[in-house]
């Protein structure tokens, strides 16, 4: 579950909902999808939360990255 | 001889009709001087197109002329985008206008149309091709000038929507000769980071500064490139090829970051409304599921056990009285038979056996009677006997053989001769 990409933990998400909701699911089942979709909340609330300021940089000629500064 | 000329009608007509049948003048471009230009109620432009020797009439709808970007005005030179018709009713041949540009871009205008209509006929504009545009991209790619307000606007806007975002410069000439070529290599370098996607573009100026993204190498690697890419070039009304052939165009650099990254409140939003929906759907289940459990264990047996055992109590009694009955029904049936035995007319009258037994026997002999031989010799048969013997095969006998001959009424003695 922790190599999904974001777009995927999403559509996953999107779709434990859905299936979650239409409540057909037998109670194990559902509780399994639960236990699913809250791993898959935490991993999504993960990536959102803990980026700082995103990075710019600026790549070089030679192929150095280096900062790139707006408010210059 | 009647019809030996023809109206005027049917000759202008019939001219009009020349003009329109020749694809040359159906949409071409002409170069030249605005005078006389007059812009009626109707909306409708009038004006005459010239040069050192020579003018034409010509008209703009009022409907093409919301595309123009300047209001024409007379000494003007300007490049006319239009059709060759005659109006009739005044036998004029007029210059029809659907687009006039101001000289001078005007050449520029003309290649670019040229590029553009051989580009999309080669397919580089197909929807087929275009590549979708990843929701949450974790390393976007700018290619622009370094300098430039259009960096700084996409930065400023993708750290303000999505800050989890990489961002990486591709810096490039955007303007002048040696900006194509840039372009070119900056979007081709640009593949070698594994990007989610790519922005190009500059911001808004005239069409000469905007001319790189109008050129062909361009136009063809952005095709080539296998990053989707955003194609981000002036100002709204400013459509180059680069737009039309990248995967999505925006009309402003901050548009194109806008279009690049998602709004992060809004996705920390949905992962919310996600969160709450699961949990109140699972809650839903479980009650649903405790509500059944309630129901099932309130039902009297499972609170009483014996009411269990009472109910098997009375099936049992209820199987044991249907039994009483039925096995007093077997005894009085019985008996009632025996009692039927005991009182029959036979046993009561033994008289009546014998009599029956009887005429039993008289129907009997009376059977046995039809068997009776002695009856056959009453209808003529005789019987032949040797010696006291019953004689049935003519073998048996022999010349003057002695034989007895029975009839039914007695016999006599023959001999065989």
């Amino acid at each position: 579950m922790d190599n999904l990409s974001f777009e995927e933990s999403l559509e996953q998400l999107e779709e434990i909902v859905n299936k979650l909701e239409k409540g057909d699911v037998p109670l194990d089942d559902a509780i399994d999808e639960f236990n699913n979709a809250m791993q898959l909340v935490k991993i999504c609330n993960e990536k959102l939360n803990n980026a700082e300021e995103s990075i710019a940089k600026i790549v070089e000629d030679n192929g150095d990255l280096i900062d790139f500064n707006t408010n210059e | 001889m009647e019809k030996d000329y023809v109206t005027v009608s049917e000759i202008n007509s019939y001219l009009n009709d020349k003009l329109k049948s020749d694809l040359n003048l159906r949409n071409f471009y002409i170069r030249g001087e605005i005078s006389n230009y007059k812009t009626y109620p109707s909306g409708h432009s009038y004006f005459t197109l010239k040069d050192e020797s020579s003018e034409i009439r010509g008209v703009m709808f009022s409907g093409y002329k919301s595309n123009l970007r300047f209001e024409p005005k007379d000494g003007m030179k300007v490049i006319i985008n239009g059709k060759i018709e005659m109006y009739e009713y005044r036998g004029n041949i007029q210059l029809y206008a659907f687009n006039i540009i101001e000289d001078g871009v005007g050449e520029l205008y003309v290649a670019y149309q040229q590029l553009k209509k051989k580009l999309e006929k080669e397919g580089l504009f197909d929807k087929s091709h275009k590549k979708q545009i990843p929701k949450y991209p974790e390393k976007i790619g700018v290619v622009t000038a370094q300098n430039g307000a259009a960096v700084r606007d996409i930065i400023t806007t993708i750290k303000r929507r999505y800050p989890v975002c990489e961002i990486l410069v591709f810096s490039t000439l955007v303007q002048g000769d040696m900006a194509a070529e840039q372009i070119v290599d900056q979007i081709r370098n640009a593949q070698n980071y594994d990007l989610d996607t790519l922005i190009v573009g500059r911001g808004g100026g005239s069409i000469e500064d905007l001319w790189p993204f109008n050129e062909e190498i361009v136009a063809r690697e952005i095709y080539k490139c296998e990053i989707p890419t955003i194609s981000a070039v002036g100002h709204e009304i400013d459509f180059t090829i680069s737009d039309f052939v990248a995967d999505k165009r925006a009309a402003t650099p901050t548009a194109a970051a806008e279009i690049a990254v998602p709004e992060i409140d809004e996705l920390k939003y949905k992962l919310e409304q996600f969160n709450t929906r699961i949990n109140n759907s699972i809650m839903d289940k479980l009650d649903e599921n405790r509500t059944r459990l309630n129901q099932i264990s309130k039902k009297q047996v499972l609170k009483n056990p014996e009411t269990m055992y009472n109910i098997k109590q009375m099936q049992l009694d209820g199987i044991m009285g249907k039994f009483g009955v039925i096995s007093k029904n077997i005894i009085v049936n019985n008996r009632n038979k025996l009692f039927e035995l005991e009182n029959s007319m036979m046993l009561k009258n033994p008289e009546l056996i014998t009599k029956n037994k009887k005429e039993q026997y008289l129907r009997n002999i009376s059977k046995l009677e039809v068997l009776n031989p002695l009856l056959t010799l009453k209808r003529g048969y005789t019987i032949t006997k040797v010696n006291d013997k019953v004689i049935s095969s003519a073998e048996d006998i022999n010349k003057d053989d002695e034989i007895e001959v029975v009839f039914d009424d007695g016999s006599i003695n023959a001999k065989v001769i």
